[in-house]
């Protein structure tokens, strides 16, 4: 190739690719606040779909709420997203991230307007910077800096282990003796006041008490003295790595930075393999077995989760990759693959609210993690652990594997068939007339109950039954009828559990229809030809659900307190969710999340709605 | 039967949400505030009162009718960020507060009967008077849930002079009552409380308009709903006054 030819080529590539680049590194300003220890992060690309969201709207979001307390001071009211100085050119990035001393939230975004932005931010008062050109505004709990036209609003907790380490290290090297009294009862859970109470009770005790010395901290106002110190030690840690060492996440990890090159509207990115340290189950491993830990660790290397976030004609597509490395992905390689046991679609109701199938293969995954995890166990040198892994490997020897997994193959579909009242017994308090004699009589009244069914593939029906039967033996609760069993009073101790073994199928439900009408598959009302071939097709998992027909009937009362907060993110509104994956192999996976929805809200509020409960799945549910 | 109006010194006892309080132990009470406030409930107070000043209180709580929801929480592992007891641990604070109740002056024939599958409470004991019965009471919550009772007036809340029962709401129990959140009015309409008193003379007359006297003129009972009770803690104040001896 010619000299000439070579300029001329880069001439064209610079006029055709030039303005690209550079309007792609515009967009890129915001990212590169960002702190690298963010271990979890959405960015909105295109936020001008933002423009028409309000402020009050947006507070109101889960993922808004470590940083909000500045914001529901009166000052949003009325006020749009563009009113409030954000550069629509630039992306918001909404952060959370956990070290093992501090977790940080927060999101970065870019200036238009900076005084606008200071009419919403109205509480930040100016805090001294230490390098120039930065600008630092703090409150109470968060902290924005600000350069150029970029922002960062962060908050920064230590870590409540980090703050008593350090308060008690102070405390006992001054000389100090045990600061509780371990003869003390320990303080009842209902002491903790509601704000009601605490403000209605004057004689609540706020401080703890002084010491003889008011010079001398007690060890809660040390520990308090504490607390901000190690907050602000870390707002420096960030600030120097941001702004002076140029250190962000953009940079530090090339996956999150090539996501971002995608033409999408949005982008998540969630590190799996760091995200372990925030695991609470691990810290056993983390303090008493340190190589098990670094040997889970190391199975976890390079498992990252990444999305992008599509928006199409009344839809929004999240795809997602999780990539993870060799030793993880063999497991998961060998866990899916399993034929699609076509059997379960003719129990899911063309009717059914919600739906999922769950196509896995549990012995070659156990044998897979078996050969992986086994030796990691057995270089562990603790008695404890020893006595597992040989427990571990009898059972291995002596258990009928086969049998086994021929009676729990692993592949599994799930339904949720709406509210629907059903009769349970009640015992009323009765009074007569002439002495107000008391009697108790036994009724019947309605109760709201979730129809769930949950069936699993099996080739070895005769084991089930074996169970049934001799439950059956052993409690009249237990019933067999012509083509299924029922089991009183199973459900919450209130309505009965119907038990079909098709042979093929041990299934669950507690609908009464499906096992007296249906034992055999709902036939032609089964689901329809499309959805099939969907759940079909789908790799090892396949949903839907119809949101407002699924999640405004849900009991949320039946979920934990996080899960519930998750439903309730989606409750109100409109649309379809359904969710597949593609085929797994050694070093992928990937999902697609469609949330298809009607078109009376904007579709900026559908992609804040979206972005909030994934938010609170991956935030909640690490 | 004359219905004494327009008493501005009007009392009622209600034992039922006394017993409420009785049980304001962590474990019970979430179930039991839960119940009331989400899901229907039938509560009984009953107190017979002998002429001498004796007597014996029953107190019944019924959520079978909230079977369902009472079981499904107590599947969970936590509600509101607070852990959701066992049955065995409502049953052990039940005991607790039994044993304790027990060894109360004057408190005799202590019983509880817990039954879990159709979740009906209840509790009866003697009293060899009322004064006896409310500083048992007082003491017994003081105990169980570390709760203070500020002042006289807080602990007296039913009267007899031999004559005539005060009753009225401790002001502690009128303030849990005003914490309640509504969740569901309607839930809350179904649930009744019924509050009964027996004696061994002719009832002459009471206050409370919502009253009811038995045929045999021994017993007046008062009959609401929770969402009411809620509304106006005052509800079941009553003054009741007995034939001359």
């Amino acid at each position: 190739m010619s000299i000439q030819f070579k300029i001329v080529l880069s001439l064209v590539t610079s006029i055709l690719f030039g303005n690209t680049a550079l309007a792609q590194q515009q967009q890129i300003q915001s990212e590169q606040l960002l702190p690298k220890d963010a271990v979890t992060v959405f960015s909105i690309n295109n936020i001008s779909l933002l423009q028409k969201i309000s402020m009050d709207e947006l507070v109101r979001y889960e993922f808004m709420s470590e940083v909000h307390q500045e914001l529901f001071d009166g000052s949003t009211s009325g006020k749009t997203l563009k009113d409030a100085g954000l550069d629509f050119d630039q992306r918001l990035n909404l952060f959370y991230g956990k070290t093992s001393t501090h977790e940080l939230t927060g999101f970065t975004f870019g200036i238009a307007d900076k005084k606008a932005l200071f009419e919403v931010f109205d509480d930040f008062q100016v805090v001294n910077s230490p390098l120039n050109g930065l600008e630092i505004y703090g409150t109470f709990f968060n902290q924005l800096l600000i350069k150029d036209n970029r922002a960062i609003l962060i908050r920064i907790e230590p870590t409540m282990e980090r703050i008593d380490e350090v308060t008690d290290s102070i405390w006992y090297a001054r000389g100090n003796e045990i600061p509780f009294d371990f003869f003390d009862e320990p303080a009842e859970d209902e002491q903790i006041l509601d704000e009601q109470t605490f403000e209605d009770n004057p004689n609540t005790p706020i401080f703890p008490e002084a010491s003889d010395n008011p010079a001398v901290k007690n060890y809660y106002e040390l520990r308090d003295s504490v607390q901000v110190i190690l907050q602000q030690a870390e707002l420096s840690r960030v600030i120097n790595e941001i702004f002076v060492k140029g250190e962000n996440l953009y940079n530090h990890d090339a996956r999150f930075a090539a996501q971002l090159t995608h033409n999408a509207e949005g982008a998540f990115y969630l590190d799996n393999a760091r995200n372990l340290d925030k695991s609470q189950g691990l810290w056993y491993f983390q303090t008493v077995l340190p190589t098990l830990y670094k040997d889970i660790q190391e199975l976890y290397a390079g498992n990252v989760i990444l999305g992008d976030l599509f928006l199409r004609d009344n839809k929004i597509d999240f795809e997602v990759e999780a990539q993870y490395g060799p030793a993880l992905g063999s497991i998961y390689a060998q866990m899916n693959d399993a034929k699609f046991d076509q059997n379960v679609l003719a129990y899911i109701s063309s009717e059914s609210p919600a739906y999922f199938t769950y196509n896995v293969n549990l012995q070659k995954a156990y044998e897979q993690a078996y050969k992986v995890l086994l030796p990691m166990l057995s270089d562990e040198k603790n008695a404890q652990i020893a006595m597992n892994v040989l427990t571990l490997e009898l059972l291995n020897e002596f258990i009928n594997k086969d049998a086994l997994f021929d009676t729990y193959k692993g592949s599994m579909f799930g339904t949720f068939s709406g509210i629907k009242k059903v009769m349970i017994k009640k015992i009323e308090f009765s009074y007569d007339e002439e002495t107000f004699a008391y009697q108790e009589i036994e009724t019947e009244t309605q109760a709201d109950m979730p129809i769930f069914t949950l069936g699993f593939s099996t080739t070895r029906a005769d084991i089930p039954e074996l169970v049934l039967k001799h439950m059956a033996r052993l409690s009249s609760r237990v019933q067999r009828f012509e083509h299924y069993w029922r089991i009183d009073n199973a459900i919450l101790d209130a309505a009965p559990l119907y038990i079909l073994n098709t042979g093929k199928l041990l299934i669950m439900t507690n609908d009464e229809d499906l096992a007296r009408l249906h034992p055999n598959g709902y036939g032609k009302a089964a689901l329809g030809k499309k959805e099939r071939s969907a759940a079909k097709h789908s790799g090892f998992m396949y949903g839907s659900a119809d949101i407002p027909q699924t999640l405004d009937g849900f009991p949320l009362d039946v979920l934990t307190p996080r899960n519930a907060e998750i439903v309730s993110s989606l409750k109100g509104k409109s649309g379809h969710i359904t969710l597949s994956s593609s085929e797994t192999n050694t070093s992928h996976t990937a999902f697609k999340l469609s949330y298809s929805y009607l078109g009376e809200e904007s579709t900026g509020k559908h992609l804040l709605d979206l972005v909030n409960s994934l938010y609170l799945i991956y935030t909640l549910n690490p | 039967m004359n219905i004494i109006l327009g008493n501005k010194k009007a009392y009622l006892t209600n034992f039922g949400i006394t017993i409420v309080q009785f049980l304001h132990m962590k474990y019970l009470y979430m179930i039991l505030l839960f119940g009331i406030v989400s899901a229907c409930i039938e509560i009984s107070d009953d107190i017979t009162l002998n002429n001498n000043g004796s007597g014996s209180l029953r107190y019944k709580i019924n959520l079978s009718s909230s079977k369902v929801k009472i079981n499904s929480i107590l599947a969970l592992d936590s509600l509101d960020g607070k852990p959701v007891p066992s049955k065995e641990q409502i049953s052990s604070k039940i005991n607790e507060f039994v044993r304790i109740l027990d060894a109360q002056e004057g408190i005799s024939n202590v019983l509880v009967e817990e039954n879990y599958t159709d979740f009906i409470f209840k509790f009866s004991c003697d009293f060899t008077s009322i004064n006896n019965l409310q500083d048992a009471i007082a003491l017994s919550i003081a105990q169980i849930s570390k709760d203070k009772i500020s002042s006289p007036s807080d602990q007296y809340w039913l009267s007899w002079d031999g004559n005539r029962l005060v009753r009225s709401i401790p002001s502690y129990i009128t303030e849990q009552i005003k914490n309640y959140k509504v969740q569901d009015a309607e839930l809350l309409k179904d649930g009744v409380y019924t509050s009964i008193a027996r004696f061994e003379r002719p009832v002459v007359s009471f206050e409370n308009k919502l009253s009811t006297l038995s045929k045999n003129q021994m017993a007046v009972m008062v009959r609401t709903n929770t969402l009411d009770l809620k509304e106006n803690q005052h509800l079941l104040d009553n003054t009741i006054v007995l034939s001359p001896r």
